[in-house]
């Protein structure tokens, strides 16, 4: 049986990989040049390109698999790092370490990043269960709320110490900043943790006492999928900033197709945020060419209305 | 063999308002045991603490001797095999991946060719074949109850609990699980503890009854010697009659108008 499914995905994704290695300011950058071996124009592929693409990808790919551990952690399809607080309380790590040590390597930055980012994701989904709501589309409403006031009491702090330009500058994300993106490559080792774990993520997602029959150390797989939900959307946010609704509009419609059997459609997942990601930036790089937009805003618009048809449709199956 | 232990489990610490009382039970092999009672009489509570999936808070569930909490998690994953009231599933996995997730304890997840065998033969064998690829929210409840006793099977265990595996089945379904829980035993040589709610298919089904009331158990026994009118108008506190038909005993439990 050929997987269709899987050839089309991966036929995109070859497309706007190079859609996206092509397009940029500098119009000597073309297929020809590349194929006649011109210096320039491989530098700059190679030097501006190449980083902007791989970051693109691993961000995307991250965050689409963070929504989905997410969303079989909770055993909601309504979670995601940008909707519970995750990637506010990553921003809000990496103003302390910003004000405290006035440290700004990209390591630092994900390493406080990382520790917010993990426990207020502890703290959401511990509260979530323990609430026993009767409507899951409300999750990500009450989510952003949370959001909202840790992002209120990142401003109020960076207001007080004076660091708002920094504070505004963190907060949009975008793909633009050249050679700063050595901290998504962060996204390797848990992603890699994920494929291995697949099944086991897949099972925790049909409940704890199925988890339990299968002999499945319940606790254990929680905490190492938390891990890696607070490890990529720091990683990613310190790297690129804001990518909102990833985490949650990928994994629910990559699933539609691929099935939520992660040890199979994991791949695919990833490949699916890595398209909808690079057709969002490649859009924010010619509406006003040969400037560019904020990819978050590309992103907001986009992933907005698909945002909004996802929680229509759960509120109104309620 | 099973055996439990002097088992106490309540909902404090403490141990004041107790689910379970001293239960003592030894379980009869290569059989039906169905476990009865009205709500809250401590029947999912104990199946649970008989598969280590709760902890009691004293006494002990002997597996051939061996305390169940002293085994190794995915040991005991090949002993017993526990399938809890099956909620609402709102994840998109298709009836060959569940029955897969079965094989887990044996293989971790890397499939074998014997792996695969079992996953084949489990599906057949509740007929499922040819719905493999089938998502299971696309199934009829029966259908996915079927695929969920099927994973059950591919787990490959001595030991079966079900937890009222007839919820929200219509009567034809019903009747069809229980002929199938029934050829477990028979065919397959399985020991199956089940929840039922219904007496009438515990009586017709079962091998032994055991009937509980406020945590405590109040008769076992053969169904004839558990369903009748004395114990089970202490067990329900309810006036029953008894008929007999096809040679087991069947209850009535209310009055038609006249």
């Amino acid at each position: 049986m050929i997987n269709w499914k899987r050839i089309v995905i991966i036929a995109l994704f070859l497309a706007f990989v190079t859609a996206s290695l092509m397009i940029g300011a500098l119009s000597e950058v073309t297929l020809k040049a590349l194929l006649n071996g011109d210096v320039t124009a491989w530098k700059v592929v190679w030097h501006s390109r190449v980083p902007r693409t791989a970051a693109i990808i691993l961000s995307a790919a991250g965050l689409s698999v963070a929504g989905l551990i997410m969303q079989a952690i909770s055993r909601n399809k309504f979670m995601s790092p940008s909707t519970s607080g995750t990637t506010d309380a990553a921003a809000f790590g990496i103003l302390l370490a910003f004000i405290f040590l006035n440290e700004q390597s990209g390591f630092i930055q994900t390493l406080f990043a990382f520790i917010f980012a993990f426990l207020s994701t502890v703290l959401f989904t511990s509260v979530i269960n323990r609430l026993k709501l009767r409507e899951v589309a409300y999750v990500p409403l009450i989510g952003m709320m949370y959001g909202g006031l840790i992002s209120a009491l990142t401003t109020a702090v960076a207001y007080k110490f004076d660091v708002m330009e920094m504070m505004s500058a963190i907060g949009l994300g975008s793909f633009a900043r050249i050679g700063d993106f050595s901290t998504i490559y962060i996204v390797i080792p848990p992603l890699i943790m994920a494929v291995l774990y697949s099944t086991k993520f897949s099972i925790i997602g049909m409940g704890e006492d199925f988890s339990k029959n299968l002999g499945l150390n319940y606790n254990r797989v929680v905490f190492l999928g938390l891990v890696i939900i607070a490890l990529i959307s720091a990683s990613s946010f310190v790297a690129v900033g804001p990518l909102p609704f990833i985490g949650l509009i990928i994994p629910n419609m990559a699933t539609t197709f691929y099935g939520d059997n992660l040890k199979k459609s994991i791949v695919d997942l990833m490949l699916f945020g890595s398209v909808f990601v690079l057709f969002c930036d490649i859009a924010s790089r010619l509406v006003i060419y040969p400037y560019e937009i904020s990819v978050s805003l590309t992103i907001s618009v986009v992933g907005g209305v698909i945002f909004m048809i996802y929680l229509i449709r759960g509120l109104r199956r309620a | 063999m099973i055996e439990v232990k002097n088992i106490n489990q309540s909902y404090t610490k403490h141990g004041k308002k107790k689910i379970l009382e001293n239960i003592n039970l030894t379980v009869k092999e290569k059989a039906i045991t169905a476990l009865i009672g009205s709500n809250g009489a401590g029947k999912s509570t104990l199946l649970g603490v008989m598969s280590n999936l709760i902890a009691p808070l004293s006494g002990e569930v002997l597996i051939d001797g061996t305390d169940i909490r002293s085994i190794k998690p995915c040991e005991l994953a090949k002993k017993i095999a526990v399938l809890k009231q099956t909620q609402h599933i709102n994840i998109r996995i298709t009836v060959e991946d569940l029955v897969e997730f079965g094989r887990f304890p044996h293989s971790k997840g890397r499939l074998n060719d014997f792996d695969r065998k079992k996953v084949k033969e489990s599906l057949a064998y509740m007929s499922l074949t040819g719905l493999e690829n089938r998502y299971l929210d696309e199934l009829s409840g029966g259908q996915r109850q079927r695929a969920f006793i099927a994973m059950i099977l591919a787990q490959d265990t001595p030991y079966i609990f079900l937890d009222e595996p007839l919820n929200n089945l219509d009567i034809k379904y019903s009747v069809e699980m229980m002929k199938v829980i029934r050829s477990l035993v028979t065919e397959l040589g399985k020991t199956v503890i089940v929840v039922l709610h219904d007496i009438n298919f515990a009586s017709a089904y079962a091998d032994y009854i055991v009937a509980m009331k406020k945590g405590r158990i109040i008769g076992e026994g053969h169904p004839d010697q558990v369903i009748t009118k004395e114990v089970l108008d202490k067990v329900f506190d309810h006036d029953f009659n008894i008929v007999s038909y096809q040679g087991r005993n069947t209850c009535l439990y209310f009055d038609c108008v006249s």
